[in-house]
């Protein structure tokens, strides 16, 4: 079988001893910024791509940090979910409605380990997932030629909005102004500046990572500003974390539905770890009926969605890593990252780089085992990181954004602009226009550019290229059923709610 | 799934908002439909260097004038205080971006981290304390442990 020939080949890179520490660290660090209170693994991720590349990392070894810090965030999403009913990031939204109950009787040691070990179960499905199943769409997607690629960029714009929920209308105008954005700058193909005003810092382009830290880190701060008193909250006991270990096993069929469910959301385009979540819970609810205290502090209610989103955060780098397509605004960053490496995942990546992408799934594996370490006995030193003041939290995490960006280039005018992203992702998000659709359009536009005026070069100006394939038709189709599927399902329950 | 992943509190009619942000994105696509057509080149392509943004710019004046039209939910905008809270910190911020330089790492990063701490609501005295910690901890990270040369400050070698 070749690929336990790569995965062995995979486990002697991970295994590297500098590897195997990028992987700790990234597990510690992403745990620490999943549990405080509005950091996710998109702000976490994009807080560590400056560092990475000022340490100098290989891209592998970056890759590794970076990939561990985006599963520990999400093993840590649940703690304050769960200790103070603050989901630590959006797809831990689903766990405090019973990890927080569950707290309230003293039992919040219980649901930090039940929780734990399904968010372990749940990476380990989808890592078996990535290992079987990218190889298999690899050998599909290596026959696609410009114009299907254009047709997959507008697939993965089109379901963005759709699936997640919210208004489709300014989701669209969120990829619609990012793919706008990624226009400005000296066009490759004639070398004609676009949109530059006569800044030449605009030449190469709008950075993506200044883009990044202030669409995220800086508007999460101005948001945090709003309302600064911290509303002081009942100090819970929480007790050992082992009894969750034990009760993960009653709850074993819970976690094994949960983790396919969420795999199966995390690899649909445009899904990404919160509808994993989402549907994990939703399903398991239905499943088990009346029986259930569902919402009451049900050990089942913690397991499904903790199963559920880690096991999309990991199906979500199936299509990053085998298409080029980002599924999720986490993997859209963990791509700029290959890009600004001169590293373009897609077929190729699996032929010409196998070392790499073996070696991510090894320290997947590698890394899952130290989440999961860290996260039953030493939970509560993760905790305890919660009671920090956020007066000091906060003001920590702008000044490491904003040193990592300006060592970057030395450059004032990409601080300022960082600002200015802050200050356009903060109008976007009171505005309810989402901020992922913006940085999706920022990065791909380039790319999708490319292909289209590649497929123009082949067909000679003929538009109709691009729909003359079976395969791209394929894709639109696919696209058109996903987007219909989201409007009946908005439909369904805006007349339930009547 | 909007009714259980959002938070319904908190949110207010878009009908103001909505229409500025749809009035200012439409002046956006109509400007950048315009500029587009300064970008022909003479190279023998089939698509130039505007075909694309305009091809993007028409569907999103399209639907900007839908949100116009029907607007949507926001999010409670932020009160005056709030909003001279969000201000003076993107103020001291962008004075670090200016001073950085000039200065040095290590008193602009100071002033700037104190100010911050002391904007998110900490006394002075913590303030001077933590600011000051969380100053040199930057410093002894990025320069020590990244190996990244900071700006130094005028005159001295650190």
């Amino acid at each position: 079988m070749d690929i336990l020939a790569f995965l062995a080949q995979g486990f002697a890179v991970a295994l590297e001893p500098q590897n195997l520490f990028l992987a700790f660290i990234g597990c510690v660090i992403g745990t620490l910024i999943g549990a405080l209170p509005g950091l996710g693994p998109v702000n976490g991720v994009a807080l560590m791509i400056p560092l990475s590349f000022n340490f100098g990392l290989p891209a592998t070894g970056a890759l590794i940090l970076l990939v561990s810090v985006y599963y520990g965030c999400m093993y840590g999403g649940r703690i304050s979910s769960i200790v103070l009913n603050i989901p630590g990031d959006e797809p831990a939204m689903m766990t405090t409605l019973d990890g927080y109950p569950m707290a309230l009787q003293g039992r919040g040691g219980e649901a930090l380990g039940l929780s734990a070990v399904a968010s372990f179960a749940g990476a380990a499905v989808a890592t078996l997932g990535l290992a079987l199943f990218a190889p298999l769409l690899v050998q599909f997607a290596i026959r696609f030629g410009p114009a299907e690629y254009f047709a997959l960029f507008v697939l993965a714009f089109a379901t963005i909005g759709g699936v997640t929920g919210g208004s489709l209308v300014k989701s669209f105008i969120a990829a619609l102004l990012g793919l706008l954005l990624g226009s400005v700058g000296i066009d490759a193909v004639s070398g004609v500046p676009r949109y530059t005003f006569g800044l030449y810092e605009l030449y190469d382009g709008i950075d993506f990572i200044v883009a990044l830290v202030g669409l995220f880190a800086i508007s999460e701060c101005l948001i945090y500003l709003e309302d600064i008193r911290g509303t002081s909250r009942p100090a819970l006991r929480l007790g050992s974390a082992m009894p969750g270990v034990r009760s993960a096993g009653r709850c074993a069929p819970t976690i094994a539905r949960g983790s396919l469910i969420g795999f199966v959301a995390g690899v649909l385009p445009g899904a990404g770890a919160a509808l994993g979540s989402f549907l994990a819970y939703m399903l398991e609810k239905r499943w088990v009926g009346r029986d259930g205290r569902f919402g009451q502090g049900d050990p089942r209610g913690v397991a499904a969605p903790e199963a559920g989103n880690n096991a999309a955060a990991g199906g979500a780098l199936i299509p990053m890593l085998s298409l080029g397509i980002p599924g999720s605004g986490t993997t859209a960053i963990l791509l700029a990252l290959l890009l600004s490496m001169n590293i373009t995942p897609g077929p190729l990546l699996f032929e010409q780089q196998p070392e790499m992408v073996w070696g991510l799934v090894a320290a997947l594996v590698i890394g899952n085992f130290v989440l999961l370490v860290l996260n039953v006995p030493l939970v509560s030193l993760f905790a305890r990181v919660l009671l920090a003041p956020g007066w000091l939290l906060m003001p920590m995490v702008v000044m490491v954004a904003f040193v990592g960006v300006y060592s970057l280039n030395n450059s004032a005018f990409d601080l300022y602009m960082m600002l200015g992203f802050g200050v356009l992702g903060y109008v976007l998000r009171k505005l309810e226009i989402p901020t992922v659709p913006v940085v999706l359009g920022l990065l791909l536009g380039g790319q999708m550019e490319f292909n289209l005026r590649r497929a123009m070069a082949i067909s000679g100006g003929d538009w109709s290229i691009l729909w003359s394939s079976g395969i791209s038709v394929g894709i639109y189709l696919f696209a058109v059923t996903l987007i219909v599927a989201g409007l009946v399902y908005a439909w369904m329950v805006r007349r339930r709610l009547r | 799934m909007s009714e259980l992943l959002q938070d319904d509190a908190g949110r207010v009619p878009g009908v103001s908002g909505d229409r500025v942000a749809g009035a200012l994105l439409l002046v956006l696509a109509v400007g950048a439909w315009w500029l587009s057509h300064d970008l022909e080149s003479g190279f023998m392509q089939p698509i130039g260097p505007g075909e694309y943004p305009r091809l993007i710019s028409l569907p999103l004046a399209a639907l900007s004038l839908l949100l116009i039209l029907r607007p949507g939910v926001n999010q409670r905008w932020p009160r005056r205080a709030a909003l001279l809270r969000q201000a003076l910190t993107l103020l001291v911020l962008a004075s670090f971006a200016g001073l950085v330089k000039p200065l040095g790492f290590l008193p602009a990063s100071l002033m700037t981290v104190v100010l911050l701490v002391r904007l998110f609501g900490a006394s002075w005295r913590s303030a001077l304390v933590s600011g000051a910690a969380l100053a040199l901890a930057l410093y002894a990270l990025f320069e020590f442990a990244l190996g990244i040369p900071l700006p130094d400050m005028p005159g001295l070698d650190w």
